[in-house]
C-alpha cells in the first residue's frame, strides 16, 4: 500500500489582501504525529491552521488531507476529517457546555433527526475525558477560561476526527492547567492515534510534549522534524530573538 | 426541558385556536357561535383577516428569529435589510399614481420595490461569492434611512395623499381578503418550513461562521438559502398588510427567555407565539374603539413592549 500522509501542503502560498503570510511552503504531517507549530507573533501560525482547516483558500499550491485536495471535500466531510479548537472562544453563547459539545456531532447528524443514543454517549465520553462532565449544564460565561478551553477540546473530541488542530489552546492558562491539557492531548495521540497539530508559544512545553516541530520564520518553514534536534540555540535566537541555553532540565532563555 | 417545550407548544396552539374562535365572534357585528359558519361577515371578512394576521405574525417572527442568529445580533428584525422601507416606497408611489383602484395594485408595487431594495442591498454587500453580514446590515440600515427620506419628500410634496401613505405604512389587516391569503399563505408556509429545516444550522451559525464551517456547515450556502426564504416571507407579508413592527424583533426573544438558545425550539415556538400575538393585537385593533380601527402596527408595540420589558425584568432577577 502506498503511504499517504495525514496532511500535505505543496508549495502553499496564502495571505490576506496584498499581504503574503506564507510563501510557497511545503509541509508533510504524518499520521499519528504530534506536532508543535511555533514561530514569533505574526509569522502565520494561525493562518497555517486556517488553511489546513479549509477556512482560508490558498492563493497558490495545494492542501491535501488524507491524499485528497481540500477543495474536493464538502464542509461536512471535511469536518469528519479534522477538527479545530480556536484561539479565542466566544463567551456570550447561551448554549450549555453539553449543547456545545453536542455540536461536534453535527457532521454526522442529519438535519431533522434528534441526537442519537450514540451521539449522547460520545458526548459524555468526550466530556469525561476532558474532565468537564460536571460542567455540562453550565454556560460559557459562567465557567473559567481553562474550563471553557476544555469544553472546546471536548467538542473537538466529539467530532471524532483523525486530525485535531489546536490554535494556542493553552496560552491563557496557568501552568498546571497547561500541563493538564498537554497530558490530555498526549493521551489522545497515543491511545486514539490522533494526529495533533498544536500552536504553542512556550518552547519548553513544546520541547517536553511534542515529538515533532514545525518552525515558521519569514513566511517560510525554517525547520520541520524532531523537536529535540529542531531547537538549536542558533535557531531559537534567529526566530525568537533571545539567547537560549540547552541544559539537562530544558531550555533556559534570556534576553539578548 | 423537552417536556417544557412540548407543553408550551400545546398551550400556545390551544390559545391560538381559542383566540381565532374568539376573534371570529367579536366585532362591530357580533356573531352567535351557532351562526358562525353561515355568516357572510365571518366567511368573507373575518376569516381571511384572521388567517392573514396569523400568517403575518408567524412569518415575521420566524424571520426575526432567523436573522438574529444569522447576523448574531439581538437587535435585528425582519425589516433590517430594507424590506419595509422598500415596500413603503413602492406603496407610496402606487398610491401617488392611484393604483389602489386595482386588485393588489399597491401590494404588487410594494412587493416589487421590497424585493428590488433587498437585491440592491445584497448586491452592495456581497464580496465575490460571499455575503459579509456586517456590511449587509449596515447597507440595509443605510438604505432604509435613504428611502424613508424619499417617502417623507413624497408626502410633503403631495399632502393630499399623506393620510393614505401613513395609514399604509402603519400596517393594517382591515382590507384583508381571500386573495391576500391565497397569495401570502404559500410563500409564508414554504418559507417557514425551509427556515425550520435549517434550525440546527442556525444554532451553529451563532458560534461564528468559521466555527460553524469547521463543524461541517456549508455556511455560505446556508446563509443564502435562509436569506432567500426570509426575504420572500417578509416581502409578501409587508406587501399585503403594511409595516407591522416589533413582532419580529421581540417574539423570538420572548421565546428565548423561556426556552433557551436552541433554534430547534425557538423557530416552532416563535411561529405559534407570533401568530397568536398578531392575531390578538389585530382583534384589539378592530374592537377596542369600534367602529373605528386602531393601527395594528403600533398596537403591537403598545401591547408588546411592556410585556417584553416585564419578561426581561423578571428574568434579570434570576442571575
Amino acid at each position: 500500500m502506498s503511504h499517504v500522509p495525514a496532511i500535505e501542503l505543496r508549495a502553499l502560498t496564502c495571505g490576506y489582501k496584498d499581504r503574503t503570510i506564507l510563501d510557497s511552503i511545503d509541509i508533510t504531517v504524518e499520521r499519528g504525529g504530534f506536532y508543535a507549530i511555533m514561530g514569533a507573533n505574526g509569522c502565520g501560525k494561525t493562518t497555517l491552521l486556517r488553511c489546513i482547516a479549509g477556512l482560508l483558500p490558498p492563493r497558490k499550491g495545494e492542501v491535501l488531507i488524507d491524499g485528497k485536495r481540500i477543495s474536493d471535500y464538502s464542509p461536512r466531510h471535511l469536518a469528519q476529517q479534522l477538527s479545530l479548537v480556536r484561539q479565542h472562544q466566544q463567551t456570550d453563547l447561551d448554549f450549555t457546555a453539553e449543547e456545545i459539545v453536542m455540536m461536534g456531532r453535527n457532521p454526522y447528524q442529519s438535519r431533522l433527526a434528534n441526537e442519537s443514543e450514540e451521539d449522547r454517549s460520545i458526548v459524555e465520553d468526550s466530556m469525561r475525558l476532558t474532565n468537564t462532565l460536571h460542567l455540562r449544564k453550565e454556560h460559557p460565561w459562567s465557567i473559567s477560561g481553562g474550563e471553557l478551553q476544555r469544553v472546546m477540546i471536548a467538542r473537538s473530541l466529539a467530532q471524532q476526527t483523525p486530525i485535531m488542530l489546536l490554535d494556542e489552546p493553552i496560552s491563557n492558562l496557568d501552568i498546571s492547567h497547561q500541563f493538564e491539557i498537554m497530558d490530555m492531548l498526549v493521551d489522545f495521540n497515543r491511545s486514539q492515534g490522533k494526529t495533533i497539530l498544536i500552536v504553542v508559544h512556550d518552547i519548553n512545553l513544546a520541547y517536553r510534549y511534542c515529538p515533532q516541530l514545525i518552525l515558521l520564520h519569514n513566511k517560510q518553514v525554517l525547520y520541520q522534524g524532531p523537536t529535540a534536534e529542531g531547537f538549536t540555540e542558533e535557531r531559537i535566537e534567529d526566530v525568537f530573538g533571545v539567547k537560549a541555553h540547552k541544559g539537562e532540565e530544558g531550555i533556559t532563555l534570556r534576553r539578548k | 426541558m423537552t417536556r417544557r417545550f412540548y407543553i408550551l407548544m400545546a398551550v400556545l396552539f390551544l390559545l391560538l385556536v381559542l383566540a381565532a374562535v374568539g376573534s371570529a365572534l367579536v366585532g362591530v357585528a357580533a356573531i352567535q357561535p351557532s351562526e358562525l359558519l353561515h355568516s357572510q361577515i365571518f366567511l368573507q371578512l373575518r376569516l381571511p383577516r384572521i388567517l392573514l394576521s396569523i400568517l403575518a405574525g408567524a412569518g415575521l417572527s420566524v424571520c426575526g428569529a432567523a436573522y438574529q442568529s444569522v447576523f448574531r445580533n439581538p437587535l435585528t428584525d425582519p425589516y433590517v435589510l430594507g424590506i419595509s422601507s422598500g415596500a413603503s416606497l413602492g406603496a407610496s408611489l402606487a398610491i401617488l399614481f392611484g393604483l389602489q383602484a386595482y386588485l393588489w395594485g399597491v401590494g404588487l408595487a410594494a412587493l416589487v420595490a421590497a424585493l428590488g431594495t433587498v437585491l440592491l442591498v445584497y448586491r452592495i454587500a456581497s464580496i465575490g461569492n460571499r455575503l459579509h453580514t456586517t456590511t449587509l446590515l449596515l447597507t440595509g440600515v443605510c438604505l432604509t434611512f435613504l428611502i424613508t427620506a424619499v417617502i417623507s419628500f413624497i408626502m410633503v410634496l403631495r399632502q393630499d395623499k399623506m393620510d393614505s401613505i401613513i395609514f399604509w405604512t402603519m400596517g393594517s389587516f382591515a382590507s384583508a381578503s381571500w386573495f391576500d391569503v391565497a397569495v401570502v399563505a404559500p410563500v409564508v408556509v414554504i418559507g417557514m418550513v425551509a427556515v425550520a429545516f435549517h434550525s440546527k444550522d442556525l444554532n451553529l451559525l451563532l458560534t461564528g461562521s468559521e466555527t460553524a464551517r469547521s463543524l461541517g456547515v456549508d455556511v455560505e450556502r446556508v446563509k443564502k438559502v435562509l436569506l432567500f426564504f426570509t426575504t420572500l416571507i417578509v416581502a409578501f407579508v409587508v406587501s399585503s398588510c403594511g409595516v407591522i413592527g416589533f413582532v419580529g424583533l421581540v417574539v423570538p426573544h420572548c421565546v428565548r427567555l423561556v426556552l433557551g438558545a436552541d433554534n430547534r425550539r425557538i423557530i416552532p415556538a416563535s411561529i405559534l407565539l407570533g401568530a397568536l400575538f398578531v392575531l390578538l393585537c389585530d382583534t384589539m385593533a378592530r374592537t377596542v374603539l369600534q367602529p373605528s380601527e386602531l393601527p395594528v402596527g403600533s398596537l403591537t408595540a403598545l401591547v408588546g413592549a411592556p410585556l417584553f420589558i416585564y419578561l426581561l425584568y423578571k428574568n434579570k432577577k434570576q442571575y
